[in-house]
């Protein structure tokens, strides 16, 4: 499995959104689209997997609990699923305090275990206060994780199983030795049916690398931010994400790329690593 | 107790649009916070002086928020009638019991900014959500409405950083919780789905 991130945009322009997925057509499996990524303001997730759905991409709608109570949750998931997008990764959410809006009421109403039970009740056909619906939904739910966990974050991976989510999209991974770890931290609570999908971000500079450093729950390894910094090559941080994705083959169920700009080099990055 | 910060001298100012003010400062919550006792009640009037503002007197009411007669508070300072404006150190509860009574323009010298209280006479703040649903047994008596900054109640959101809440300094609430509860050996607590809050408990409160 490989999907991609688009950002809705910053706007009612759509083109540029539209132009980055162009470039995803025939290699990836679907488009994954944010939800006010780091609190910045955009397009809601709902009207931009709208717009791609309707050009025949398979969406992944995330869905986080920062900008929407229980009531705004469930009108926008039974809207989405009218429009045909069946796939939503829950996540609790960056805080406004971190985005472009930070005095924006933080909202929260639901976290990330309750939403995913939610989506539950609505796909069998209740609301959350248990009145029926008429047309129920039929969600694949997913959740976010980091793959350094310590026993608390394991305990709420644990409940986020329990709630339903059937596969987990995790922060981008550079240290393959954390990701093995993860894996065998968590296999006896995941049964065969949760899919692990790990992120992937391909650095770009070694100033990229020590930022990334400083976003929670990602390690990059000194060694590779010193490759970073010695190499001459262009190509160097797609060469170590498609070193990555090789390697990670083997652990997990597939890959999802997060480019830190767009996905003009995400066809190439698959071929290197021998996806496409 | 209830936490509350003074707002700044420029601000306040900014509020007060009448020259014949009154200074009304609170002996609970705010004295021991050292933002609404006698002498930061008569520091204000001193800044607010030097900044042309006539102070017609002061007072320190025993609690602000718990007052039995207004009519005892203007007999024991006959100024505030001689005056266009309070201005109250003390929460927002005081303030607005205040502004129940006076009859005239009430203003706030302090946010209140939470419940919190006082440990061994160090000022703690955020110690209670006022959720009107208390379930902090739960978390080993750390309230995660209000010590996790996204109020979550199933876990952490994964955005701290060596330990360190996503929004500053402070240390995960999550963190806290689990090593509380490892204290008391009762980590099961954690396994525990916690439903969403029932904020109907919260609003219009029947007291």
């Amino acid at each position: 499995m490989i999907t991609a991130e688009i950002s809705p945009p910053k706007g009612t322009d759509t083109s540029p959104m539209l132009r980055d997925c162009a470039l995803l057509e025939g290699i990836v499996d679907a488009v994954n689209v944010t939800d006010n990524q780091r609190a910045v303001m955009r397009m809601s997730p709902l009207a931009a997997c709208s717009v791609l759905e309707e050009k025949g991409l398979e969406t992944i709608m995330h869905i986080t609990c920062r900008d929407r109570n229980r009531l705004a949750l469930q009108s926008d998931l039974i809207g989405a699923y009218s429009q045909g997008i069946k796939n939503v990764l829950v996540m609790t959410g960056d805080h406004p305090s971190k985005g472009d809006h930070e005095g924006a009421k933080p909202v929260y109403d639901l976290d990330s275990v309750q939403l995913l039970g939610m989506i539950r009740k609505l796909d069998q056909g209740f609301d959350l206060c248990g009145n029926e619906l008429n047309g129920k939904t039929d969600f694949c739910a997913g959740a976010v994780t980091n793959t350094i966990l310590n026993e608390v974050g394991l305990i709420k991976f644990r409940k986020k199983i329990k709630m339903g989510a059937i596969f987990f999209q995790t922060q981008a991974v550079f240290d393959i030795r954390d990701f093995a770890e993860f894996m065998e931290k968590t296999s006896e609570m995941r049964s065969k049916k949760v899919k692990i999908i790990a992120g992937i971000i391909p650095l770009r500079s070694e100033s990229s690398a020590h930022f990334l450093n400083s976003v929670p729950g990602i390690r990059v390894p000194d060694d590779m931010i010193k490759k970073m910094k010695d190499t001459k090559d262009p190509k160097e941080g797609m060469k170590i994400a498609a070193d990555i994705i090789r390697e990670l083959r083997t652990m997990c169920d597939g890959v999802h790329i997060m480019p830190i700009s767009n996905h003009e080099n995400t066809k190439v990055l698959l071929e290197m690593a021998g996806l496409i | 107790m209830i936490i509350s910060r003074q707002k700044e001298l420029n601000d306040i100012l900014q509020l007060l649009a009448e020259k014949n003010i009154f200074i009304i400062g609170c002996g609970k919550c705010a004295k021991k916070q050292r933002v609404g006792g006698e002498p930061e009640v008569k520091d204000m009037k001193k800044r607010l002086e030097a900044a042309g503002k006539n102070i017609t007197g002061w007072t320190v009411l025993s609690s602000a928020c718990s007052i039995s007669s207004w009519m005892e508070v203007l007999s024991m300072n006959p100024e505030i009638k001689k005056s266009d404006a309070l201005l109250i150190m003390s929460c927002g509860g005081g303030v607005s019991v205040i502004s129940g009574f006076a009859g005239l323009q009430v203003y706030p010298a302090l946010d209140t900014v939470s419940l919190g209280g006082v440990v061994c006479n160090e000022v703690v703040t955020e110690q209670c959500g006022m959720c009107g649903d208390c379930t902090i047994w739960l978390y080993g008596g750390i309230c995660p409405v209000i010590q996790c900054a996204k109020g979550l109640l199933n876990g952490p959101c994964g955005g701290a950083r060596e330990g360190k809440c996503e929004i500053d300094e402070r240390l995960c609430a999550w963190d806290k919780i689990f090593e509380r509860l490892k204290e008391l050996k009762k980590l099961e607590n954690l396994e525990k789905i916690n439903e969403p809050k029932d904020h109907a408990k919260k609003i219009r409160v029947k007291t």
